[in-house]
């Protein structure tokens, strides 16, 4: 250093910043570890969640009559045992859901059917009204 | 026109921007990211239009696209998984519980494992997602 830090500042020299006493680097080494811990530790996703509901909670008594089964293939969605698109199936189910809004409808997906397909299918008739959706498993 | 920029007297001077922009930086990946501990395995969660927002995971179940189960960042297979969580929350009934399934795990497995889950007593589950990108297919 070429003077000591705590040395009287010269009067000419009046907005100068004081000078720091200890130094920064080390400081910043710090906050740099910081840094990359926080951006490497931390998880970016929005969360968001949907109800799952199976059969068994759902239905009290014999409610599993009347219930409409969508079943979810690896080649398609079927309806009652009727092969229909996605945009079918949303309107079949909201034209139902006008006649009968508490309408039960169970899902059932095949073996090998992903979750995202089963999750589409979810939310396109959440979309479409269904309030009272169960999973089922293909085994039953 | 010109300019003569003053020049700092010593390294501490010079730094001090870069400083600033680190510390905005470290408030900005503190405050915008959320710590949680990470899974035994990857997880890509499955897109929804799905608006319910989470607010606190309590117990977080996965579920890997292989088939995986793991609770309290152990994997574990069907009946040790039932056992720990039946006897979590035996002690605790307001715990609220998610399972985090991979998007292309299984549809039948998750169902396997929402009925074990119901077996153990959990009273309700629900399947985190992440919200579809604007251009997707939902809705």
């Amino acid at each position: 250093m070429e003077t000591p830090a705590y040395a009287p500042r010269p009067p000419a020299l009046k907005r100068g910043r004081r000078r720091a006493l200890i130094s920064l680097t080390p400081l910043i080494d710090v906050v740099f570890i910081l840094l990359i811990f926080f951006m490497l530790a931390s998880s970016y996703l929005d969360w968001r969640a949907i109800d799952l509901n199976s059969p068994a909670k759902a239905a009290t008594g014999a409610s599993a009559e009347g219930a409409l089964l969508v079943e979810i293939q690896s080649d398609g969605l079927r309806l009652a045992a009727e092969e229909l698109s996605l945009d079918a199936l949303a309107l079949r189910v909201a034209a139902r859901l006008r006649e009968k809004p508490n309408q039960r409808v169970l899902i059932k997906p095949a073996d090998g059917v992903s979750v995202q397909s089963t999750v589409d299918v979810l939310d396109r008739l959440k979309a479409a009204g269904a309030a009272n959706m169960s999973l089922m498993r293909g085994g039953q | 026109m010109h300019f003569q920029q003053p020049r700092p007297k010593n390294d501490d001077e010079r730094i001090l921007p870069l400083i600033n922009v680190v510390f905005l930086l470290l408030i900005f990946f503190m405050l915008a990211g959320k710590l949680s501990s990470s899974d035994p395995f990857t997880i890509a969660p499955p897109r929804s239009a799905s608006e319910a927002f989470v607010d606190a995971h309590d117990l977080v179940i996965a579920l890997g696209a292989q088939g995986q189960l793991a609770f309290d960042g152990a994997l574990l297979d069907e009946a040790s998984l039932k056992q720990a969580v039946a006897d979590r929350i035996k002690d605790e009934t307001s715990l609220r519980i998610w399972l985090k399934a991979d998007s292309q795990s299984d549809a039948t497995q998750l169902i396997t494992v929402m009925e074990l889950l119901e077996a153990a007593g959990v009273d309700r589950l629900k399947l985190l997602t992440v919200p579809a990108p604007m251009e997707g297919t939902a809705g």
